[in-house]
């Protein structure tokens, strides 16, 4: 079962329409909410008169930021700083140059001032959808408008307009990481010193389920419950009752068919907080679905960091040291630093780097915050090392294999410890970039170039090598009955946001027990049966979940061999376990999994009668280091009359471990290599620098991807195996994007290397392509 | 108010409904065909496709009143009941992995539907030019390409020897 490429089993029902999203579930009583938003970047709240809204028709109640404080309840802790990569009993960032690590709390509608555009300011529940629309337009606010800043850098100057009172400077915190003076003294001395400022562009999620809430309250048991779609339910829960200040026991978190995840969907919104602290006051579920000009200004926002890199080389190409500086967008709240401490750990990526340094500033702008997206920093960190070493190699005279073959960390040196402190353990990084590259026919490529030129088009080849660094939250659990009837049931903290848990999971216990896979099912994503576990981000689910399946399996047929053992009057030792079943060789007695349970269920287990299940579980709370790696090379072509870029072809060699499902693997690589795509070529979102106001509010505007974007593509699965874990499962979900604006980046410059080598603007935009040809004639 | 009377997979249906209702929300709300999902509000992403009169419509585009009187399809009706075998499309994408998390799929399904229901063109460009009208944020769309081909060779072998060509122009 392990490594088939078996078609899913739960998309039979998204294909006949019966998957169920929160969108699709109705509650006896619901109500209806929509959301007045702020149409300013930056600006205080003068008053906001909500009486015409009130009387309007079908309106049940109008909420503003006050009335929640006045109910006692507090903002949303977004535990912004996250777990440590390498020690899960620590947090990422431990101190910070400003003296504080700042961490806002987040009230679902703010009382004196707005941040950004689309920040919510009341909350109408009405009877039907419209008329909570309808009243939003009737609620009268006076602005006090305000000087906003977007860009990071702006916001660090002198004089820019300021977030938080607690976050002087928009600082959230400064970190100093590595060895600056040790790199800063190699680099004055290197024989060649690069520098370069990069800038991610800001990309939006976009999944395409709207977000989406119900609230509900219980005034007899004091539950609250939130039926949404997300990430996590527990981390949702977890976070939901420390607002709402009640025990965790008294807040019931349930995920649905969630429709795409990427990232941001971990985190809470003050939407979700919204809907079940509306639904106690006015004592009826209350229900609330975004539209997508919503979803453009309030899901949380992916990227936008600024890179200001330093490398010093040695005459042959070796990197000596690097010293970059990183200034991540947090936006106008404290939801994330999970990108700038993915970036920081993973810097050096499969590179043999001496000495690295980074100083980070974690800033505020009025901008919607930004969360983990899809590579959460590695694919900014592969995106600085891999366009740093082309440059060099351009200075060098040096072939970019050559410089990137002389920099690779040898396959002798693992286990190896990078210079920011991480541990690959597995990697065949040279064989890996040696396959793409014969893959791609990197050494003929001058020929295609000149039949592109004697077409007039601009033919550019480009390379990138990543490794990751899954990390994520630590704490997971499974558990696992076997039912009489036949049936396997697993009960998980990891849930599907589109990755087919359903399918993957019982591949693993199916081969693990010997049953068929249609007898295992998968249950996930409701606080009332699951008690722990982290949801899917970081490529966690299968690494954290397979672990504990392989360990709840093994606990499974160690009881059932004793039943067995028993029944045979045999010891157990003796009792052999193969194909769902157990059997005595002396005696040639036979017992199938499901009759043991049987004999549980009625007789207990030997030694405890009062135990009439046959269950296991396992739980996990630390590091499983898992490095999923390898090599992706980008054809592309330029049409210097419009600037066009046209990907010819893509090739990707993924070392993800032992795949479960290749063809699941495979698509997670097409997606997260389409997000790349879309970030490199069209995807950004475009915001006024001066007033902050939102030019990409739609698909109209946004540049998302669609059929015809992906060019053909190559993807080879490889595996130097890990010990890490049982399964050997590295990761897949994010082999994709990582290399992804690299290798087309790097394609790019090659294709316009004629033209000089300034850096081009993210996203390489048919404008910013034709500008940057065209840059030197007006 | 509108009077609204539809065909919907084969079953007549009639409603007063207000009379800005769309299309789509007829389907969800009024007939609680929740397959038909909503993505975008610019009738950009197409996971509201349905077939109405023979002919694949955004569903978010059509005042359920402007429907009236006519067929429609949703991704509930392409196959006789829940218990058949699944319709051809809808069999592509699962067998070509052309879904992942499910929310653009029953519109896809649909545009896919509609693109096979003559003998099409199988090369990527047309292809993709069939697609245009539907986002998807997953799959990259490579598996859902795989899809439309492999539906179009259930649905007319004789296309199966003609793809090589197709695909070379």
């Amino acid at each position: 079962m392990i490594g088939q490429p078996l078609p899913r089993v739960e998309d039979r029902r998204f294909v006949t329409g019966n998957g169920k999203y929160t969108d699709d579930l109705q509650i006896e009583g619901q109500t209806y909410a929509a959301f007045l938003r702020s149409p300013h970047a930056h600006a205080g709240l003068l008053s906001v008169d909500i009486s015409a809204a009130l009387d309007a028709p079908g309106v049940i109640a109008v909420l503003v930021g006050r009335d929640y404080l006045e109910d006692g309840y507090q903002g949303v802790d977004h535990v912004p700083n996250p777990i440590d990569a390498v020690d899960a009993t620590k947090k990422a960032f431990l101190t910070s140059l400003t003296g504080q690590i700042f961490n806002q709390r987040h009230i679902p509608l703010p009382v004196d001032r707005v941040r950004y555009v689309g920040e919510p300011i009341a909350m109408v529940i009405a009877q039907t959808p419209l008329a909570a629309r309808n009243a939003t337009e009737m609620i009268e606010v006076e602005y006090d408008v305000l000087d906003a800043v977007v860009n990071a850098a702006d916001a660090m100057q002198d004089g820019a307009p300021q977030m938080w009172d607690g976050a002087p400077g928009n600082l959230c915190f400064q970190a100093q990481i590595g060895e600056r003076d040790e790199a800063r003294r190699i680099i004055a001395g290197a024989p060649l010193v690069v520098q370069r400022e990069f800038h991610h562009s800001r990309v939006v999620n976009c999944q395409m389920e709207p977000r989406s809430a119900i609230g509900a309250y219980d005034g007899e048991t004091g539950v609250y419950t939130l039926i949404s779609g997300s990430q996590g339910a527990v981390r949702q829960k977890l976070c939901l009752a420390d607002a709402l200040k009640v025990p965790p026991a008294q807040v019931r978190v349930v995920c649905p068919d969630t429709g795409g995840g990427f990232g941001p969907r971990s985190f809470i919104y003050v939407e979700q907080l919204a809907v079940v602290w509306a639904a106690r006051r006015i004592g009826r579920p209350v229900r609330w679905t975004s539209d997508r000009s919503e979803a453009f200004l309030s899901d949380y926002q992916g990227r936008d960091a600024i890179v200001r890199a330093t490398f010093g080389f040695s005459k042959d190409g070796r990197i000596l040291a690097i010293d970059n500086e990183w200034l991540g967008n947090v936006g106008a709240h404290t939801v994330s630093y999970v990108s700038m401490s993915n970036g920081t750990r993973i810097m050096t990526t499969v590179y043999d780097v001496p000495v690295a340094a980074v100083h980070i500033s974690a800033v505020m702008t009025n901008t919607v915050p930004t969360a983990p997206y899809r590579g959460a920093g590695r694919p900014e960190a592969t995106h600085v090392i891999e366009r740093m070493l082309d440059l060099a190699a351009a200075e060098l005279g040096l072939d970019r294999a050559e410089i990137r073959r002389r920099n690779l960390i040898a396959h002798e040196k693992l286990p190896y410890r990078s210079p920011m402190g991480l541990t690959y353990d597995s990697g065949e990084f040279a064989r890996n970039m040696t396959r793409a590259l014969e893959l791609a026919e990197w050494n003929s490529f001058s020929e295609r170039r000149a039949a592109a030129r004697a077409n007039g088009r601009l033919r550019g080849i480009g390379l990138a090598n990543y490794i990751e660094s899954p990390v994520g939250a630590p704490r997971e659990r499974i558990e696992l009955t076997v039912l009489p009837e036949g049936r396997i049931d697993i009960v998980a903290g990891t849930q599907s946001t589109g990755q087919g848990h359903e399918t993957t999971f019982a591949q693993v216990i199916a081969q693990h027990l010997g049953v068929p896979m249609a007898s295992v099912t998968l249950r996930t994503g409701d606080t009332a049966f699951v008690s722990v576990g982290g949801g899917s981000h970081s490529d966690r689910s299968m690494r954290l979940g397979g672990m504990l399946l392989v360990d709840t399996a093994a606990q499974i047929v160690a009881t059932a061999r004793q039943v067995a053992a028993a029944l045979f009057d045999a010891s157990p030792e003796r009792v052999a376990f193969a194909d769902g079943g157990f059997a005595d060789p002396a005696s040639d007695r036979r017992i199938g999994l499901f009759e043991v349970a049987a004999r549980i269920a009625s007789d207990g287990v030997p030694g405890d009668p009062a135990q009439r299940k046959l269950y296991a579980h396992a739980e996990v709370n630390t590091r499983v280091p898992a490095h999923p790696t390898g090599a992706a090379v980008c054809e592309l072509e330029v049409d210097p009359d419009t600037g066009v870029v046209e990907l010819v072809n893509y090739t990707s060699v993924d070392d993800v471990g032992q795949p479960i499902n290749p063809l699941i693997v495979e698509g997670q690589v097409h997606g997260g290599l389409a997000q790349g795509i879309g970030q490199a070529l069209s995807e950004t979102c475009y915001l006024d620098r001066a007033t902050g106001q939102v030019l990409t509010g739609s698909y109209m505007d946004y540049g998302m991807p669609r059929a015809g974007a992906i060019p053909p593509l190559r993807v080879e699965l490889t595996e130097d195996p890990t010990h890490g874990n049982p399964l050997r499962v590295k990761g897949g979900g994010e082999s994709g994007i990582t290399p992804a604006t690299a290798t087309i980046f790097n394609a790019l410059a090659d294709a316009l290397k004629e033209f000089g080598n300034e850096e081009l603007a993210m996203p390489a935009t048919p404008k910013v392509v034709w500008e940057y040809i065209h840059r030197r004639a007006g | 108010m509108a009077e609204v009377q539809l065909r919907v997979n084969g079953v007549d249906v009639e409603h007063d409904v207000p009379d800005q209702t769309l299309l789509v929300e007829f389907l969800r709300e009024t007939l609680r065909l929740t397959g038909t999902h909503v993505g975008c509000d610019t009738s950009q992403c197409g996971a509201c496709t349905v077939n109405l009169d023979g002919v694949s419509v955004k569903s978010c585009t059509v005042l359920a009143a402007q429907a009236s009187g006519g067929a429609v399809t949703t991704v509930e009706g392409l196959r006789a009941d829940q218990d058949a075998p699944l319709h051809p499309v809808q069999n592509a994408f699962v067998q070509c992995h052309g879904l992942q998390c499910g929310f653009c799929t029953p519109g896809m399904i649909m545009s896919v539907d509609f693109y096979l229901r003559r003998p099409p063109k199988l090369d990527e460009e047309s292809i993709c030019h069939a697609l245009e009208g539907n986002i998807c944020r997953c799959t990259g769309y490579v598996n859902i390409i795989e899809a439309v081909r492999h539906a179009a060779h259930d649905l007319y072998p004789a296309l199966a020897g003609a793809t090589a060509e197709g695909s070379q122009s």
